[in-house]
């Protein structure tokens, strides 16, 4: 009910604006970003000495 | 009559405390001797897996999944206490690992799931996603 009264309102303002909507084109393919890689090759150099503590504290597992 | 149990009592407990270790090294045997053969190895994710072809018995199935679990555990804890996923802190460990942990004629598995094997004259690759 609500959502009529809403686009009866939207179409109603087109008319009295004289304007024709405009279709935006999304791109055929999703933008990728590929910080992926970066901020895990810094995040496992941060973790280098976290890493070599690990192995010699559990030389059982490793 | 209660100093022969304190005796027994006292044999009993330091059976129970020699035990374990004894035990945990006939494990390590069996899981350092599939090491060895190439049918377990080190993967690039942290853990350790069976290559293929690979004979196992549900002993060694049993203790491998054991070394996943707690390794697992260890990552679990230091990743939250770092703020980084648990695969970050096992793919880190991973990459000291395989810098320094793979022998000659070990196999291991790479970042792409494959499974190689490090000889004389050829190094461990190293995943890209570490140091340099």
């Amino acid at each position: 009910m609500r959502a009529h009264l809403l686009t009866a309102g939207l179409g109603a303002v087109m008319l009295t604006a004289g304007c024709i909507p405009v279709q935006i084109q999304a791109p055929d393919e999703p933008i990728e970003i590929n910080l992926n890689i970066n901020i895990r090759q810094e995040v496992i150099v941060r973790l280098e000495r976290d890493a070599r503590e690990l192995l010699e504290q559990n030389s059982d597992l490793f | 009559m209660t100093r022969e149990f304190a005796l027994t009592a006292a044999w009993m407990a330091a059976a129970l405390a020699l035990s374990p270790p004894a035990a945990a090294q006939q494990g390590d045997a069996v899981v350092a001797q599939a090491r060895a053969s190439g049918f377990l190895g080190e993967q690039a994710d942290g853990f350790l897996g069976f290559a293929p072809g690979a004979q196992i018995s549900a002993d060694l199935r049993g203790r491998v999944g054991q070394i996943n679990i707690r390794r697992r555990a260890v990552y679990t804890s230091r990743a939250s206490e770092r703020n980084v996923t648990v695969n970050e802190m096992a793919a880190a460990v991973a990459c000291e690992i395989f810098a320094t942990r793979i022998a000659v004629g070990e196999r291991y598995r790479d970042e792409a799931g494959q499974w190689r094997q490090r000889t004389a004259s050829q190094a461990v690759s190293t995943p890209s996603f570490c140091a340099p």
